[in-house]
């Protein structure tokens, strides 16, 4: 009769189980109390921020790793110490000099175990690599550093000295007076020299950028792609405040997937939360936006047909409904985009009009291209959501649906993963592409040169590939000059040539929204670059 | 004219009419027909009957809830809208022609593909039959979701691929069923007499064996249709099947999860029509058993 | 086994795309080590060669890289595998200890009320559809009532360090001081989506025991026993539970496939970090290396635990091991 046994064995193992469940509800205890659980929208890329651009790589890396030499007061964007106690500027903007901190330590770990503090060696070390081509660690991860190249950072910088060890100068081909702004941008992060040795040593030097050493509040303890990464607390980090023990990323890229642990308390706070009338609802959430400094748009590549021709660029960009994108796609909470520059920047031009919405208009540019029985194209999408746009999938649709009046059908084309969608993208493969940027500093300069320049066509990450010499000078000029009101007149006039060209169609700027718990208290959202984790609580 | 009874002839219905008698018996077994009655007729006649196209946008009325809901209920749209402000009502009504009709032509299709192979391979022998009773139980062993997923692999995504995948799966059961019961009903003294008036195989077959083992047959099928109607609308679901703007059910429901907690109707709805499709067609194929068994029995 | 491989064999041929490249998984590969690796499988000799050339790749543990990823798929599967294997067994388990009694009930009630009415709670039960079933349960459970966690295997709270891949063992051996706490949580990770695969397996096991019982209790045996006056209890519990439950233990086998299939659907809605999820979103990506290795994978565990059935099937059932010779 054993098998009666058997049964009752398998009775007694499941009602163990069960009571288990109910017992640890209440029981999370300590170790809850001293982490926290981010969720958030999809892997890194690489934990070096110097080498991408893309938000998600940003968030996760950024903040809690490094720190830069000097950073953006949060309170009114105004540019502050961090690893450099204090700079001097010459007055031709020729000169930069940094004094550092002393009291800077790395992280130390199980693959890695500093013996002295940052000194200008790392910082020599991690600008060179960006800037000197010929650097034993230049093209380790591929060589590329979009944002710098963006921003012709190794054509800007004549040369970096160290002048003893704990000052850096920075001399520069021509005054720029934007350098200040994007040296503390999240991607110039310091990285370490004397780490960097030991893996030349080793041979084993892409290791740089997958199992990171930083100086920043948190050191990686585990990574696994597509699942989670772990954080610990850096004991001896330089801003002594009291923080967490223990950082969760939990990737979720399902949106349902990230409210439904937001709900069910499985994470305490998550990006791009979607449903904000449920997370009001509930007292125990707390929902946060901010106006970021960002654009979403439909962006043509200009070097293919049918898109080489700025007339179907026209009539596309006419025939789309804005409003009702913004209402479906981000629930109303987003303003309609006019240009490329949102409202909330110096550089917004108030003379600019309004884009019409007007399909026989659109018709009338299409016959005039020659198009007049309507044309195929693809609209590539991406599977995750971003601050720019929460669901460019959706969007596309209602797009496919609105250019169907004007007898164009849309494909899309919405099958790649992130890092796949970037690279194909890089490469030209796509017709049209539903993207966005999110700025990196406050300064306008941030949306023109690295969405639009040719410079940035050329570095990839100007997925249009438009080249316009005109405009490509008056950002130019733009940068060559602080007079803030000489700035606006070219950024006005850059302007009017995106609005008359249009290689991108503007379609919002969004808020960014996070959902908390109650019990986390601290700022995490900046309005713009990535999250910060420094001196968030939980009580 | 009226053919006048001259024998004291009790009246002797065919197999499936006495089938029939035995199956209308239970109330609960009608209810189930007439359900998938319904069913078919709105697979058929959904484009005439939807009051709204099923990928019209109400850009306007963006996620209504269900008529009866108290405060933004709206009679126009009897069951709500979704995100994109399409009927909700329409796209389960159109729907019910691609989960539920298309899981009908599946069977179908299967279930002539599987009995002619499976009655050809009744009548021969030999190592040709034997590979193939050999082959069928392993196909067999393997679960159809499973399967069909390993052929939407190899086909790629898409409906198209899904119903083609699905119809492979089905046929090993029909050739299975067939195969048994024509080899079962062969061994049978009335197909002997037959063969002793001098009738072909396939004679035998077709005026014999067939009117006895077709309600198996149709016992199989409606086995067939509600795996068939879950698997479509898992793969939907699983984003292998359907693409999205089509009104699948299981698609429809993946779609609605982004809103599940806003609008949880986007969900229940599909599940629901999915849940009551399956149910009637498993109520027919119960009833279907049943009336078997007793006309056996008798 | 044989057909298993040759069946994965011959994907690599069905899938779309250069038949090295999809059983490699080497997609950035430059054309010298395509044909380096053409040579490796023996590309350019027969089928039967190229055959024998995947199988004791195999064997060696080289399954390719997966085309997304760029990690060996071994080593993935190695990863995802256990947390399958847990949650599927835990979920068989569910299904039998629920399933075969309430079946013995309603037979023994035969065509009583209580017998219709699990008649027609398993009915409905099958005809759920599981995809459908989760995500109902979270919004109950985990939503409205807060009482389960919906997603993952355990709360990333908790470092285990990965040893078996089977969470349940691993916490055991790991040195965590909130290991009690880490076993708690696993276990109500595992609650939910066990009890939402082992539905319909259940509802299947409630029939296939009930019938199995009812034929029981048609033999000549038991009504010998009735005759000699056993009460209806002693005749249960001493002689017909036990014949019954051989009988449906038989179906155990066929029935673990279909609910591994359940388990798939069921990882995506839990997120729950197993092969299937892997398998479908390998589909998304057209990551054929993977999906051939990952179909490997888990039919080979499908017919581990097939065989392991028909082994406990003979052990008890002393009928079945004289009969396989018999016929």
């Amino acid at each position: 009769m054993w098998q009666n046994n058997l049964a009752k064995t398998f009775f007694s193992l499941t009602i163990l189980i069960v009571l288990e469940g109910c017992d640890s509800i209440n029981d999370e205890g300590l170790l809850a109390q001293k982490s926290i659980i981010y969720c958030s929208e999809g892997s890194p890329e690489s934990f070096n921020p110097q080498t991408v651009t893309s938000g998600v790589t940003i968030d996760a890396t950024s903040n809690q790793l490094y720190n830069r030499l000097i950073t953006f007061q949060s309170e009114d964007n105004s540019i502050a110490p961090s690893i450099a106690k204090s700079w001097h500027v010459t007055r031709d903007g020729k000169k930069l000099t940094f004094y550092l901190r002393k009291d800077v330590s790395f992280h130390s770990t199980k693959y890695f175990t500093p013996t002295r503090k940052l000194n200008a060696d790392d910082v020599l070390f991690s600008f060179n690599r960006i800037l000197d081509s010929n650097h034993e660690f230049h093209n380790v991860s591929g060589g590329k550093y979009p944002f710098f190249q963006s921003v012709e950072f190794s054509k800007l910088v004549e040369h970096l000295e160290k002048i003893n060890d704990y000052t850096i100068r920075f001399t520069l081909k021509h005054a720029d007076s934007s350098i200040l702004a994007n040296l503390a941008t999240d991607f110039a992060v310091i990285l370490s020299a004397e780490y960097a040795e030991q893996l030349t040593k080793l041979g084993i030097q892409q290791q740089i950028d997958i199992l990171p050493i930083g100086t920043g509040p948190f050191k990686l303890k585990e990574y696994r792609a597509g699942s989670f990464i772990r954080y610990i607390a850096h004991q001896e980090y330089w801003q002594k405040n009291k923080t967490i023990e223990q950082l969760v990323f939990d990737i979720t890229p399902s949106n349902t997937g990230r409210l439904t642990k937001l709900l069910a308390g499985e994470c305490d706070v998550t990006a791009y939360p979607i449903a904000h009338q449920k997370i009001i609802e509930r007292e125990d959430l707390i929902l946060d936006a901010v106006t970021s400094f960002n654009i979403g748009y439909l962006g043509f590549n200009t070097q293919k047909p049918p898109f080489n021709n700025p007339l179907v660029r026209k009539a596309v960009a006419l025939a789309i409904n804005k409003k009702a994108i913004i209402d479906t796609i981000y629930f109303g909470k987003a303003d309609i985009a006019n240009s490329i520059i949102p409202k909330a920047s110096w550089a917004y031009n108030e003379d600019e009009q309004a884009q019409l919405y007007s399909v026989s208009k659109a018709k009338e540019l299409l016959a005039l291209a020659g198009y007049s029985d309507g044309l195929t194209m693809d609209i590539w999408a991406m599977q995750e959501p971003r601050a720019y746009n929460p669901d460019a999938l959706t969007m596309a649709k209602l797009i496919q649906a609105d250019l169907k009046k004007i007898n164009i059908t849309v494909n899309i084309v919405s099958s790649f993963e992130w890092a796949t969608f970037l690279k194909r993208l890089t490469l030209g493969e796509h017709q049209s592409v539903l993207l966005g940027w999110s700025a990196d500093h406050p300064d306008p300069d941030n949306f023109f040169t690295p969405l639009l320049s040719c410079a940035s066509a050329k570095a990839g990450n100007n997925r249009t590939f438009w080249c316009n010499q005109d405009f490509d000078k008056l950002i130019q000029s733009a940068l060559q000059t602080t007079n803030v009101n000489l700035r606006k007149q070219y950024y006005a006039k850059a302007l009017a040539i995106i609005a008359d060209d249009v290689p991108v169609v503007p379609i919002a700027h969004s808020k960014r929204f996070q959902a908390r718990s109650k019990q986390v208290s601290g700022k995490i959202l900046n309005s713009f670059g990535g999250i910060s984790f420094v001196g968030v609580r939980k009580n | 004219m009226a053919r006048e009874k001259i024998y004291q002839e009790e009246e002797f219905p065919s197999p499936l009419m006495q089938l029939w008698y035995n199956f209308r018996q239970k109330p609960i077994v009608m209810l189930g027909f007439g359900a998938v009655l319904f069913l078919i007729i709105l697979a058929i006649f959904s484009p005439i009957l939807t009051p709204y196209p099923s990928t019209q946008n109400h850009l306007n009325d963006l996620l209504l809830p269900p008529a009866w809901h108290p405060i933004d209920g709206n009679v126009s749209y009897l069951l709500g809208t979704d995100k994109l402000g399409r009927d909700m009502l329409s796209r389960l009504m159109h729907g019910a022609s691609f989960t539920f009709g298309l899981s009908f032509i599946v069977v179908i299709i299967s279930l002539i593909i599987g009995v002619v192979i499976g009655s050809l391979s009744a009548l021969t022998s030999g190592i040709k039959s034997s590979f193939l009773n050999h082959f069928l139980d392993v196909v067999l062993s393997i679960p159809s979701l499973l399967l069909a997923i390993v052929i939407v692999a190899i086909l790629g995504p898409g409906l198209s691929n899904t119903v083609w995948a699905i119809v492979i799966v089905l046929i090993p059961q029909f050739i299975h069923v067939t195969r048994n019961e024509v080899k079962q009903e062969f061994t049978k003294d009335y197909v002997l007499a037959s063969r002793l008036d001098g009738a072909s195989s396939l004679r035998i077959l077709q005026y014999s064996i067939f009117p006895n083992i077709i309600e198996k047959i149709i016992g199989q099928a409606t086995l067939a249709q509600s795996a068939a109607i879950l698997d479509i609308a898992a793969l939907g679901f699983l984003g292998l099947g359907a693409p999205i703007p089509m009104p699948e059910w299981g698609a429809m429901l993946s779609d609605g999860i982004d809103l599940f907690y806003i609008a949880p109707w986007t969900v229940y709805l599909p599940g629901l029509a999915i849940l009551f499709s399956v149910v009637a067609t498993n109520l027919v194929g119960e009833g279907m058993r049943h009336a078997l068994k007793l006309r056996k029995d008798k | 086994m044989l057909l298993l491989t040759i069946l994965s064999f011959s994907l690599s041929f069905l899938f779309p795309g250069n038949s090295v490249i999809n059983m490699s998984g080497q997609v950035n590969a430059t054309a010298e080590q395509l044909s380096l690796l053409a040579a490796q499988y023996q590309q350019n000799e027969n089928i039967f060669s190229q055959y024998l050339a995947y199988i004791s790749r195999i064997f060696s543990g080289d399954l390719g890289l997966s085309m997304a990823s760029q990690l060996p798929i071994s080593s993935e599967i190695a990863n995802l595998l256990p947390a399958t294997v847990e949650l599927s067994l835990v979920a068989l388990l569910l299904a039998m200890v629920t399933g075969i009694p309430i079946g013995f009930i309603a037979a023994i009630r035969h065509r009583k009320a209580s017998d219709n009415i699990i008649l027609t709670i398993a009915m409905l039960g099958y005809s759920i559809p599981v995809f459908w079933l989760g995500l109902l349960a979270i919004l109950v459970f985990s939503i409205q009532l807060g009482w389960l966690p919906s997603a993952g295997q355990i709360s990333l709270l908790y470092e285990i360090n990965h040893v078996t891949g089977i969470q349940f063992i691993d916490i055991l051996l790991s040195d965590s001081q909130y290991k009690w706490q880490a076993f708690q949580n696993a276990g109500a990770h595992i609650i939910m989506p066990a009890c939402v695969i082992a539905l319909a397996p259940a509802t299947l096991f409630i029939r296939l025991a009930r019938s199995a019982m009812l034929e029981v209790l048609e033999t000549s045996y038991i009504r010998a026993a009735k005759a000699k006056g056993l009460t209806l209890q002693q005749i249960i519990f001493r002689h017909a539970i036990r014949n019954a439950f051989v009988k449906v233990i038989r179906d155990v086998g066929l029935q673990f496939a279909n609910l591994v299939t359940i388990a798939m659907v069921t990882e995506v809605i839990f997120s729950w970090p197993g092969i299937g999820r892997w398998l479908i979103e390998s589909i998304f990506h057209r990551d054929y290396t993977a999906i051939q290795g990952g179909l490997l994978a888990l039919s080979c565990f499908i017919f581990l635990v097939h065989i392991l059935t028909d082994f406990i099937y003979a052990a008890l059932n002393p009928l079945a091991r004289e009969k396989k010779h018999g016929t």
